[in-house]
């Protein structure tokens, strides 16, 4: 029995000895060594040749309608690396952790690339962001211990590169890594699953090496005129001439998930087999469909989003607020039915931000000067009650469209009709109305009487204040602001426009761009694909990206997520392929139905298409077809 | 210990231009590395930055109509080393240049093999290590 105790006391103190979790310490600098797959990372993949990535068809269409030029366009010469893509670009890693000074765990790791960003790793249990917060080119990260092993979930990116030739992840893909340390060499796992573009999940592991002499330059990145042919370099289907250029075989070339597995290897022996015949006899799916996505939840969300400006997810369309000490401005009013709680939000946040009691700084000397009473300014600054928020002072419709200026009546009555809000707000006899302001176009279809005489839309929801030059702005400040609106013809209608607040930095751009589905283009309101092409152009004129075509000037869409640069670069260029692709089809003679057969829209499908619902990939093909064959 | 200096010199550039490339986007996926264009011209600008640098020249094309060519170079810092800033190439200046033309018809760029320009016998491309990568 002695002897056991005896045994035991050592062991109690290696215990103890121990840190509570197995983590490793991963700070430093790591050089990557090229040892995996070094013919594809210096000069370059050879073209067309996805083997080992298990892309899709969709995600093989995609690859092969990549041109690299692409890499000249204003928005993506500066392009980083994207997250999946980095461990394998050359250079090298700075990791530093930040530690909690108190309980001494660390809190975030930093991870620097050479050629890429900065890219944080939340360890403090913080949850991933919701799908409506912005994307990035590394994404979001959160990470935790696994016994020796940091596993590292990242969401939110934006779609970029699996390899340099056009083999791509969607922004809809997740990312794990698993990053081991061995001595003096990280050992990465990095796998990427996309209901989009990929089959199966792409594995790929890299390895980097302790290197105290590695150096992180500066590194910094300018865009310049590099004289591309097109506006958005892609080729056709069909028509790209470098695949198969660097002698290849197809059947390896061709990717998908087939060619990820040892067994490939037999096959690539048989003379007799092509790649059509392998996808055909092998048809591998072992990642299920993508969820449905979740039905909206019935409420208004506020994600801030810089300066005086927030935006409001859940009434139809998006909505652009702008809040502060002149009132309430608001880009597009959402549909009628959520008025109140439209409303409810915008008094909540209102209060929140211009009408809450501060914290009482008045004490003794200090509070001479301060105008809460003369007598007792320190008591009552105490028991001081701050001003109610000012009202809603102007409402800027996008377009005519319902799902945004359908609330546009209730708004703009004030003070709001306690009934529905719950609330008075604003105090009675402040201002008697919001105005309106719209592009004439939007009053001319609201207010144009239909065949039995009666307009579209009831005269109390019509623009008060309408434009028909190319551009309007307010005539002083609002919140401290410049605010410009810019009319952007024939595009989602003939009445667009998009609307940018010059001090916060945030355009709110309506309907010509959204991130949940193709641009919807109302050929029978003046719309058209090209007037869509535009508007995404000028946005992209206006907006100044923070660093690496990410950050900076925020767009607001009509629908779906926070963008910038990158994202409306990324969107300006499906529009683009789309329109080229159709146009061509045109210039070909084929009908309409022939066209939609022959699924010009197949890659981009899974992020933008759908077979149901107001908007249908059939219904975009066709309102793209008329409007280029007018 | 003449040869063996060689060895040496051989080795080190050896080393050098095996060194980290500064490749961004894809050079072969760019440009054609298997064919060669020579271009006579004037220099329009040095643009010089990373991760690539660009050479600026009004050449004409193959049918004859002048045009402004870009020509991807190495990153400014990659340049710097090898002793070529803001001033070593002006606007005007009359040179020779060859380059792998771009992949994409109508694309009036490439990538730089070699400098040559005739005031003062000035070159880029033929020794050792000057390439871009």
């Amino acid at each position: 029995m002695r002897t056991h105790r005896r045994s035991l006391f050592p062991l109690a103190v290696l215990l103890a000895a121990l840190p509570a979790f197995a983590q490793v310490d991963l700070s430093g600098t790591w050089a990557d060594r090229i040892t995996e797959d070094n013919y594809e990372r210096s000069g370059g993949p050879p073209l067309g040749d996805y083997q080992g990535i298990p892309l899709n068809d969709a995600g093989r269409m995609k690859a092969d309608s990549h041109d690299h030029s692409e890499w000249s366009l204003p928005e993506f010469q500066c392009r980083p690396h994207p997250g999946p893509y980095q461990w394998r670009a050359l250079g090298a890693v700075r990791v530093s952790q930040e530690v909690d000074p108190v309980s001494r765990e660390v809190v975030e790791y930093h991870f620097e690339y050479l050629r890429s960003l900065e890219r944080p790793i939340y360890m403090d249990g913080r949850p991933h962001p919701p799908d409506y917060a912005p994307h990035s080119w590394s994404g979001f990260s959160t990470g935790k211990w696994n016994g020796n092993m940091l596993t590292i979930t990242t969401t939110h990116l934006k779609g970029a590169y699996l390899r340099r030739n056009g083999a791509s992840f969607s922004d809809n893909a997740t990312m794990m890594e698993y990053i081991t340390r061995h001595g003096e060499y990280l050992v990465i796992v990095m796998i990427i699953t996309d209901p989009v573009w990929l089959e199966e999940p792409f594995i790929q592991t890299t390895h980097y090496e302790l290197d105290p002499h590695t150096q992180l330059t500066l590194y910094p990145c300018t865009v310049s005129e590099e004289n591309i042919s097109t506006a958005v370099p892609h080729f056709l289907p069909g028509q790209n001439p470098n695949l198969g250029a660097d002698d290849i075989p197809a059947i390896g070339a061709r990717g998908g998930a087939v060619s990820i597995y040892p067994e490939f290897r037999k096959k690539l022996k048989d003379p007799n087999l092509d790649a059509k015949e392998v996808a055909k006899t092998e048809p591998i799916s072992r990642i299920p469909p993508p969820a449905p996505k979740p039905a909206p939840d019935g409420a208004i969300h506020v994600l801030p989003v810089q300066g005086n400006i927030y935006m409001l997810v859940g009434a139809g369309g998006n909505i652009t607020a702008s809040i502060g000490k002149d009132g309430v401005l608001l880009v597009d009013a959402g549909p009628a039915d959520m008025v109140a709680k439209v409303m409810s939000t915008v008094l909540q946040l209102a209060t929140a931000i211009t009408a809450s009691p501060e914290p009482n700084h008045c004490l003794g000397l200090h509070c001479a000067q301060t105008p809460a009473g003369w007598t007792s300014p320190s008591l009552n600054s105490v028991i001081s009650s701050p001003a109610p928020p000012k009202p809603v002072r102007f409402i800027i419709n996008t377009s005519i469209d319902a799902d945004h200026t359908g609330g546009n009546e209730k708004l703009a009555e004030l003070p709001a009709d306690s009934k529905i809000v719950g609330v008075t707000f604003p105090p009675v006899g402040i201002i008697p109305s919001a105005e309106i302001i719209a592009h004439e176009n939007v009053l001319h279809r609201m207010s144009e009487p239909n065949i039995g005489g009666k307009t579209p839309v009831p005269d109390a929801s019509w623009p008060t204040e309408t434009f028909r030059t190319a551009s309007y702005k307010l005539s002083q400040f609002f919140n401290g602001e410049g605010v410009q609106i810019f009319h952007l013809p024939d595009a989602h209608t003939d009445g667009d426009s998009i609307v940018f607040f010059r001090y916060s930095d945030v355009i709110s751009a309506g309907d010509i761009l959204r991130t949940d589905s193709y641009p919807v283009i109302e050929v029978d309101k003046g719309g058209t694909i090209n007037g869509v092409l535009d508007g995404l152009n000028r946005i992209l004129d206006l907006a100044i990206p923070e660093f690496r075509s990410q950050g900076g000037t925020m767009i607001i869409p009509g629908h779906g997520r926070l963008c910038d640069t990158g994202d409306v670069a990324n969107y300006r260029n499906m529009v683009a392929i789309m329109r080229d692709r159709i146009q061509d089809m045109i210039h070909k003679g084929m009908t309409l139905e022939q066209v939609k057969a022959a699924k010009p829209t197949m890659d981009y499908d899974g992020l933008y298409g759908s077979t149901t619902g107001p908007w249908t990939t059939d219904m975009f093909i066709e309102a793209a077809y008329k409007s280029l064959k007018k | 210990m003449k040869h063996k200096m060689a060895v040496l010199f051989v080795a080190a550039g050896a080393f050098l231009a095996g060194t980290r490339a500064d490749a961004h986007h894809s050079l072969s996926a760019t440009y054609f590395a298997d064919k060669e264009v020579k271009l006579e011209g004037k220099i329009a600008q040095l643009l010089l930055r990373n991760p690539h640098s660009f050479l600026q020249i009004d050449a004409p094309d193959e049918k004859g109509v002048m045009q402004r060519w870009s020509l991807e170079w190495r990153s400014s810092g990659q340049l710097g080393q090898a002793g070529i800033k803001r001033d070593t190439l002006i606007a005007g200046d009359d040179v020779t240049i060859t380059m792998n033309p771009s992949r994409t018809v109508g694309d009036f760029r490439g990538a730089l093999k070699t400098l040559f320009r005739k005031s003062d016998g000035f070159g880029w491309g033929t020794k050792p290590g000057e390439t871009i990568e």
